[in-house]
Formats: structure tokens, C-alpha cells, sequence
């Protein structure tokens, strides 16, 4: 489609407010007016709530669970206990990563805060009484926080249900605290590449334990119908069709009598991606009960039990040539899972997409491990923000370049375009096997750098350094980031057998207005806006009239979700193809009405005319309107398709972004003088849209560098699951960030779109530590573990000498 | 989280009678601010409370003590704590507790190690004031201490201390804003230069 100069038609192109159009934001209206419908928001004739007893202990047998004080608390209606649940098998639950959790601790406690026994009454107030009436006697057992404390061969054993089991979901356990080794790449040629080099470096690199912490916790609202056999759940999911599985194969209910809704999400973040103990409980009660039973986690339940992120010790090394070509690539990671394996990432990549560690540079000889092993934590390991580890990936290639450059007395820049994959070899195959789709990474690097004249800040802070009385120290962080986003193809993703397509159902009403259901689930990302315009551009019917639905499973065609960045490289595919198996039809209606044949049409914009006669046309409102009324003869009537998308291969967004810190000796308090970010996402559908994802997405990654920990004492006691010590930056802390982009399409996905709202998330979080471990390079320092307080980074000043 | 103490408490009281106080647990229990021994098991075994108030929030820690030593000799009595709250704590403490002679007849010294574990939601929202707030709380316990064992009659022959003063009646409840003020008023003091109260 070449866009149009004539005016008239740019009139009635601007008119569909299709793609490329910064149109407002349609979800918008009714959450600036508090309109919004949360799960919280629901109420139901007789619905009763649920408070959860939890373990103050992270590793504990418990000896007995007395519930009879809690049932004498007036309101409370009945308190539930693993024994409750064994009868009906549901005391444990398969997770997404082929393990089993523990629905309510069933003998013993693994973690802080783990669920021990729900308590179920007429109200949230009776239900908390209840939670303190419940008494547990618990026998301590030694604490394990340290994955590496865990793998030694005397380290308590804590999934003592796994005894004997030395077969895991992924291979061998060799350990009773080990759960997988995953490896990827070549290792013999790796190891070669490194046996020759002539320079290697090596660092240990760890990337701390982060919360999602979305705005909304986790919650829901179970409603079994024991007249009709149907349950009905609201449920904060960023993947309700996979959950009508899991609750469906659990309960035995069948599918079609499970209906989930996803309402309104205040963030997900990879937080709701999971099935977890309160939705299993509520529903359990609700079917028991036979009235609907709302759960809906506070804050501190939400940082310290549902699903984390992270918690990656990465040994990174680099083989090189003296001038700086990278030769090979080897990272060995040691992961802590926490109490189960319950990491949300395609079944058969228990690391994820880990393996896009090679980041944007053409590497020959690369090789990673991953060991996942047990620790008494919480469980999760989901992809924050970020496809599948692909954040972590990011870090240690971005970590290591620079590293790399230090020890070489090379230009962080320099080494980068030296390394990138060109332009011509795209498609790119790299050493771990992906195939890059596109990109052009020496284009925007430069665009970067003259944008914000590098030389002119290195020359600053060259001046600077020499300067024995400057008050500060001056970073400046550079990275040069690819994501592998859009899981995936079903060949190689799959969820519980699932493969990882997405659907699209489009229907034109009679009148030329329509409706789309999808198998995401926006949660902030503006679907019902940008889903809209995919359909405008493609069918010329103007975006406002089209309206969005996603989210109830009972309505929506079956699709694995948002998550990953992959509803618009993978449900914005299949909107597209839907549209267009309903542009075809369009076409065959309108040669009908015009009585020529379908190769004498021109599409334009928003109609079909006969090639060279402008004035016989059929726009597609006439077009909609003939459907139903006067469809060609052996032409069933309507107009509508659905499509299931597969895609062909992941895409492949990617982004040059840079930061200029000023770190105050005197106190270590770090200032981000600047930030750059430069993102390619292919086709943009929204500028506004998708500048405000980057804003998001930078300001999460600032408060993950900067300041956000989730730090366990040795008792396994999580000191930091209130907003008070978690991190969450407002606009007072939010640095000034400036936005660019260039356009480098998918060339297989149908509108070129890759998904960007994870990139700036990504890619932002080694940017800070490159600024501030900069600041410090010339002082011989390598690296420097997040998150970068004032007080950590005043620390890094008294070792190195320079605190004023 | 865990912290260990180690703490010595001049008294001006005679070693004979703040051993009195501290070898009777029940006594020794009812110096600590908040704590009561409700019921004795056996001749080592106590069953106690410990109350502690903040704001309109109560927590009531319910457990089990051991006398794990008592030494006349050395005056020394060695006891295990346990013990856990509805809202979700527990914690634990491992004392040794000894009573030295002091420099002249009429005084003495409380010497006290403990280890002391907290778990569950005591620990993640007050662990960083716990050294801070145990420190507050021994100097309590001291100063009742002093004043049960002053209350005792003095032994013939050594001349009664400064026991003018009768023994406060401990308080019932911990109260955490008290604690919070105590603990600010210290700070300040640090903040100017002088010596902290404690």
C-alpha cells in the first residue's frame, strides 16, 4: 500500500485513523473517569472472600494446623487445609515448567509467606480474623537462600516429594536441589575459539531478584453454578484461554462449562501470567460452596509470593582478537527458582530464549548453560517485561562488550560497530541458531551518536577525569540491544502442548461498523486502540467504528495471550490475514454490485473501483451492507473470518540507547543527566502509543537499576515486600527521557510490525549499569551489581579512593 | 534475621540479691517489659506472653520457655524462648545471663548474651530498627531488673544500695510508639553530639 499525495485521498486516509495514525488512546476515557472494571470491581449476589494463612517461616515441617478458633470467628464460613484438597487431587499443581507447586503447603513449608490454609466468609473483615484465629505449629528446618549453598552436596534437601526423582521435566537432576541444565550453542567450537584467542575476559555477573509489581494485584472472583455446572471465573490473567485449560483438566469440568474473563488488567508484566494457589483455592471453595468466593491479594502478598523475575548468576566470557573482534561467546548461569519450578516460559526452553545472549553481534562460536536449582524463595522466574530472559541475555552481552572495550582500551562505540551484524547478512543466522529477520544497527547507532555528540561528551568527561577537584564523576552508558520477541512458532513453542499461536475473529456488521475478538488480553498496551487501526488500514473502515474485544474466553477465539511482546507480532498478524481473507470476499461482493470481473477492481483506501473510472466504486460500508442483503449467487451471506496465526519465525526489534550519569562523590547519588533511546520496532502502528510504551518501559528499567531489591536475611525472611522498600519510581525520580526511532520492517510478518513494548525495559536496564560502571572505568572498575542506590554506588566511591 | 547481643548492666545493687531476682524466672520474666510467665509446666519449662501494642494494632507473642542451666556457682542461668504471634512472627531467644560481682560489696553487674531470631512480618517490617529497639528494651529490663532486686531485703552485713526508690510496676504492654519516640529522642541526641540516653 503506497501512501497516497493526492489530498482528497490523504482526507478520507486520515478519516480510517488507520496505522501510523497517533490516534487517542480509546481505553483511555473510561480510566481518567475511574470507569474502569476491575477484577475488584466485581460483586456478586452472595459472594463470600477469601484470606489466606501464610508461613512466617521459609522452611519449616509443620506439626499441626487447628482450625476450630478460627470457625468459632462469626462470619467466617469454612477454612481449608491441604488435607481438604488431597481428596480431590488438588492439594498440588502441575506449573507451567513442568513441575508441581503446592496449591496449600502439604507437611511442610518451602518459603516465606507460602500459603498454609485459606479461610473463606461473608466478608474481607471476618476473613482476616479468621486467618489470625488459625493456629500453626511449625518445627524450623534449615533455611537455604543460596543457589550455589543449595548445589553443595550437604545442603538440606528441600523437595523432599521429589526424593528419588532424577529425571526432571528437562533431563537429568543430579542433585537433590537441582532442578535442569539446559545448554544451547556449540561448545567445542566455543571452547576453540577460546583455546586461540589471543585476549579473553571473564566476570561474574549477577542480575538480582526483581518484582513485576504491577499496579493491581493478583486476584479473583470464582462463580460455580451448581444448577447449571458452570464456573465462571474473573480472573487477573494476562492468558485466559490457557487458564480455562488448566482449570478444566484440574477440575474436570469440561471446557466449554469454564468460562474465564480477564476485565479490565492495571498491569501485568509477566506477574499474571501464572495459575496460582488463591485462583485454585477460590474456585475450589466457590464449587464446594456454591457461591462465588473473591480473592484479591494486598501488597505485600503480591511482592513476596506471586511470580518474581530474575535472580541470574551469569559467568560471562568473551574471546577476542587484539583489535577487538569478537571471537567467541561462553556464559554459564547458575538460576534460583525459588521453592518450584514454576518459570512461565515455552515448554521446551526451560531458560527461555536465554540464547539470544549473542545480542546484536555477529559472534562465530558461542555455547550457554543454565542450571536451575530449588532455594527456599517464592516461586516464578517470569519474563518481566521482557520476552522470555531475554533481559538477563541482554545484560551479560551488553555487560561483557564493555568489559571487553575496557580491558582493550577501546571506544564503547567503536567496539560495537565493529562487532554488529550488517546489514547484508540479514536474515542472519547466528551461532545459538535463531535467524535474525532484519535490521540495521550501524544506521542507528550513528543516529544516536550524532544526535547526542558522543565525541563531545567523551571529550567532557575525558576533561573531567583529569580534573582532581571535580565534584563529580561522569558515565556515560551505551547499549546496543536485539530482542527476540513473538513466541512463537509452534514448531519450537508450545504451552502444555498449546502451540503458541494467536487468533483473530473479525465481524462487519450490515451498517459497515464492526467488532474484533482476540485471544490477548490488553493490560495497559491500548489493544482496543491499535488492534483497530491494524483493521482500518486494512479494510477502510474508519477505527472508531470498530470495536475490540478480548479477554472472555466464552466469546474470544482461543489464543495464548499477552505476554512476551508478542501480541503484535503474533495476534496483529493474524488480525491482518483475518481482514484480508475478508477483503477477498469484499472484493468478490463488489465486482458483483459493479458487474465486472474482480481483476478490473483497484483497491483504494476505502473502496473498490473499476480500474480507470473513478466515479464506480463500492466502499466497504456499501460492500458490508450488500453482504447481507444481495451476496453474489453461491456466495454465502456475512462477512466475516477468523484467523489463527502461527508465525513463521520470532521478530527481532532492537534499539541503541544511551544514559549520562553525574554520580556526586560526596554523597553517591546518581543523576541521569540524559537519556537517549533510539528503538526500532518495524511498522509503527501508533507513534503516541508506542512512545508511551517506551516511557514505561524506560521508567521500569530505572527503577530496576536504580533501586529496586528483594533482599532475604539468612532466615529467609524477605526484607523489602512493602512500597515502602520496593522501588517504584513517580514522576519526582523519573528521569527526562528522549525518544527516536528508525523503521526496519519484519519481512515476514504481514504488516512488518515487530512489538516494542518491552524493548525500552530491556534495553534501559544494562544502559544505567554501563553509565554508572563508566563513571568508574578509568578507575580500573568492571562491573558493579544493581541496583545503584546512593549508598552502594558511595561505597564503590570509599573503595576506589574518590569519595569527597 | 538474627541479632546477637551482648550487654552489661552495672547495678548498684549486691550480687547476692540481683541473683535472687534473676535464678526466679517468673521475676526475671516480669522485668521484661510486656512479658508474663502464665504457667509453669515443670520445674524447667514455663509457658509466657509478651505483649506489644502499636498504635491501635495489638500483637500477643505466645510460646514456650526452657531453663536450660541454672548455676549458682557462677550465677548463671541459661534459657530458651520461643515463641509465636497470630499475624504471621515468630521469634526465638537464646540467652545466657550471669551475675558478676561489681567493684565494691554493694554492687553488681548483669551480664547478658543473647541471639535473638525473628521471623515473618516482625522482621520484615522492623528488622532494620531491631538492634535499635532491643537495645531500648533491655535498658527497660535493666533498670526493672535493678529495681526488683533492690526491693529484696539486703543480705546481713552489706548496706542497702540505693533502693530508695520502689520498683516501678513493669509495664504490661510493649508500646511500639513509646519505643519509636525513645528511639527518635536518641537520635536527635546522637544527631547533637550528646550521649544517647541508653
Amino acid at each position: 500500500m503506497n501512501a497516497p499525495t493526492d489530498p482528497k485521498l490523504l482526507e478520507r486516509s486520515a478519516a480510517l485513523q488507520g496505522l501510523g495514525d497517533s490516534r487517542l488512546r480509546k481505553e483511555d476515557a473510561r480510566f481518567i473517569q475511574g470507569k474502569g472494571n476491575y477484577v475488584d470491581d466485581i460483586k456478586l449476589p452472595g459472594m463470600l472472600h477469601m484470606d489466606i494463612v501464610r508461613s512466617p517461616l521459609a522452611h519449616a515441617r509443620i506439626k499441626k494446623i487447628d482450625k476450630t478458633e478460627a470457625l468459632k470467628v462469626p462470619g467466617v464460613v469454612a477454612v481449608l487445609t491441604a488435607e481438604d484438597l488431597k481428596p480431590l487431587k488438588l492439594h498440588w499443581m502441575p506449573t507451567l515448567a513442568g513441575d508441581v507447586a503446592a496449591v496449600l503447603a502439604d507437611g511442610k513449608v518451602h518459603f516465606q509467606m507460602q500459603e498454609v490454609a485459606v479461610v473463606i466468609a461473608e466478608d474481607r473483615y471476618a476473613a482476616a480474623d479468621g486467618v489470625e484465629a488459625v493456629q500453626v505449629e511449625y518445627e524450623e528446618l534449615p533455611v537455604v537462600i543460596d543457589p550455589f549453598e543449595a548445589l553443595k552436596p550437604d545442603a538440606p534437601v528441600l523437595r523432599e516429594d521429589l526424593a528419588g526423582k532424577t529425571e526432571g521435566a528437562h533431563g537429568k537432576r543430579d542433585h537433590h536441589n537441582h532442578i535442569f541444565t539446559w545448554e544451547a550453542g556449540d561448545k567445542a567450537a566455543a571452547d576453540a575459539a577460546f583455546a586461540s584467542a589471543p585476549v579473553t575476559v571473564k566476570e561474574r555477573i549477577f542480575y538480582p531478584r526483581v518484582h513485576p509489581c504491577p499496579l493491581e494485584t493478583c486476584g479473583c472472583v470464582a462463580s460455580f453454578d451448581p444448577v447449571r455446572g458452570e464456573l465462571t471465573t474473573y480472573l487477573t490473567s494476562q492468558a485466559p484461554h490457557v487458564v480455562r485449560t488448566v482449570v478444566s483438566l484440574l477440575s474436570g469440568i469440561p471446557e466449554s462449562k469454564v468460562r474465564i474473563v480477564s476485565p479490565d488488567i492495571g498491569g501485568g508484566f509477566g506477574n499474571k501470567v501464572g495459575v496460582y494457589p488463591g485462583y485454585v483455592c477460590a474456585i475450589v471453595a466457590s464449587i464446594v460452596l456454591g457461591r462465588p468466593v473473591k480473592w484479591i491479594e494486598d501488597r505485600t502478598e503480591n511482592i513476596s509470593t506471586t511470580a518474581f523475575a530474575r535472580d541470574y548468576h551469569m559467568d560471562g566470557e568473551l574471546a577476542a582478537t587484539p583489535d577487538g573482534k569478537i571471537l567467541g561467546l561462553r556464559v554459564d548461569v547458575i538460576a534460583d527458582h525459588g521453592a518450584f519450578d514454576a518459570c512461565a516460559d515455552p515448554t521446551k526452553y526451560p531458560a527461555g530464549l536465554f540464547h539470544i545472549c549473542s545480542g546484536s553481534y555477529d559472534i562465530p562460536a558461542a555455547w550457554c548453560r543454565v542450571k536451575g536449582v530449588y532455594t527456599n524463595k517464592a516461586p516464578g522466574g517470569v519474563a518481566y517485561r521482557c520476552s522470555f530472559r531475554v533481559t538477563e541475555a541482554v545484560y551479560i552481552i551488553e555487560r561483557m562488550v564493555d568489559i571487553l572495550a575496557d580491558k582493550l582500551g577501546m571506544d564503547k562505540a567503536e567496539i560495537r560497530a565493529k562487532n554488529f551484524i550488517r546489514k547484508e547478512q540479514f536474515p542472519y543466522k547466528s551461532a545459538f541458531g535463531f535467524e535474525y529477520d532484519s535490521g540495521d544497527y550501524h544506521t542507528a547507532l550513528k543516529k544516536v551518536l550524532d544526535a547526542v555528540d558522543y565525541k563531545g561528551l567523551r571529550a567532557e568527561q575525558a576533561a573531567k577525569r583529569a580534573d582532581p577537584n571535580c565534584p563529580t564523576l561522569m558515565g556515560i552508558g551505551l547499549v546496543t540491544f536485539t530482542e527476540v520477541v513473538g513466541a512463537g512458532p509452534s514448531k519450537m513453542c508450545d504451552i502444555l502442548g498449546v502451540g503458541m499461536f494467536d487468533s483473530c475473529e473479525i465481524r462487519i456488521h450490515p451498517t459497515g461498523s464492526a467488532i474484533a475478538r482476540m485471544g490477548t488480553i490488553t493490560q495497559g498496551q491500548g489493544h482496543q486502540t491499535t488492534y483497530a487501526q491494524i483493521i482500518a488500514t486494512e479494510l477502510g473502515i474508519p477505527s472508531e467504528v470498530i470495536q475490540v474485544e478480548e479477554g472472555d474466553t466464552s466469546t474470544a477465539p482461543y489464543g495464548l495471550g499477552t505476554y512476551g511482546s508478542r501480541s503484535t507480532p503474533v495476534a496483529g498478524a493474524a488480525i491482518a490475514l483475518a481482514a484480508r481473507k475478508i477483503h477477498a470476499k469484499a472484493r468478490k461482493i463488489a465486482a458483483h454490485l459493479l458487474e465486472v470481473g474482480e481483476d478490473d477492481l483497484d483497491w483504494e483506501i476505502d473502496r473498490f473501483k473499476v480500474k480507470g473510472d473513478d466515479s464506480r466504486f463500492k466502499t466497504m460500508k456499501d460492500i458490508a451492507w450488500a453482504s447481507y442483503n444481495s451476496p453474489p449467487p453461491g456466495l454465502e451471506p456475512g462477512l466475516e473470518a477468523v484467523h489463527y496465526y502461527d508465525p513463521p519465525n520470532f521478530t527481532y526489534p532492537f534499539g541503541i540507547y544511551l544514559c549520562v550519569v553525574d554520580i556526586d562523590r560526596g554523597t553517591g547519588e546518581t543523576k541521569v543527566r540524559r537519556f537517549y533511546a533510539l528503538d526500532d520496532c518495524g511498522t509503527r502502528i501508533n507513534p503516541m502509543i508506542i512512545e508511551g510504551q517506551i516511557h514505561g518501559g524506560l521508567t521500569e528499567g530505572f527503577a530496576v537499576a536504580m533501586g529496586q531489591q528483594m533482599p532475604f536475611d539468612a532466615q529467609g525472611n524477605l526484607l523489602g515486600n512493602t512500597l515502602m522498600d520496593y522501588f517504584l519510581p513517580t514522576a519526582v525520580e523519573t528521569p527526562k527521557w528522549e525518544t527516536d526511532h528508525t523503521v526496519t520492517p519484519s519481512p515476514h510478518h504481514p504488516i512488518g510490525a515487530k512489538g516494542v513494548a518491552e524493548s525500552p525495559h530491556v534495553g534501559s536496564i544494562p544502559t544505567f549499569t554501563a553509565a554508572v560502571v563508566d563513571a568508574f572505568a578509568h578507575l580500573g572498575v568492571k562491573h558493579m551489581t544493581m541496583p545503584h542506590t546512593a549508598y552502594r554506588v558511595w561505597q564503590q566511591l570509599k573503595a576506589s579512593g574518590v569519595a569527597l | 534475621m538474627e541479632v546477637k547481643l551482648e550487654k552489661r548492666y552495672p547495678l548498684d545493687v549486691d550480687a547476692a540479691r540481683a541473683w535472687q531476682v534473676l535464678r526466679d524466672v517468673k521475676a526475671t520474666a516480669g522485668c521484661m517489659p510486656g512479658a508474663e510467665i502464665t504457667e509453669q509446666v515443670d520445674d524447667t519449662h514455663y509457658k509466657g506472653t509478651v505483649k506489644v501494642k502499636v498504635g491501635p494494632a495489638n500483637a500477643a507473642f505466645g510460646g514456650d520457655i526452657e531453663v536450660k542451666a541454672l548455676d549458682e556457682a557462677t550465677r548463671t542461668l541459661q534459657l530458651l524462648g520461643k515463641g509465636s504471634e497470630r499475624g504471621g512472627s515468630t521469634a526465638s531467644m537464646d540467652l545466657t545471663a550471669t551475675v558478676e560481682p561489681g567493684e565494691t560489696p554493694t554492687t553488681s553487674v548483669l551480664v547478658g548474651t543473647a541471639a535473638v531470631v525473628v521471623n515473618g512480618k516482625f522482621a520484615q517490617f522492623g528488622g532494620r530498627m531491631m538492634v535499635q529497639v532491643s537495645d531500648m528494651l533491655l535498658a527497660q529490663f535493666a533498670d526493672n531488673f535493678r529495681a526488683a532486686a533492690a526491693a529484696l531485703p539486703a543480705p546481713e552485713g552489706v548496706p542497702a544500695g540505693a533502693e530508695a526508690a520502689p520498683a516501678p510496676p513493669p509495664a504490661r504492654e510493649i508500646n511500639a510508639l513509646a519505643i519509636l519516640w525513645g528511639l527518635i529522642k536518641n537520635w536527635l541526641a546522637g544527631l547533637f553530639g550528646k550521649r544517647p540516653a541508653a
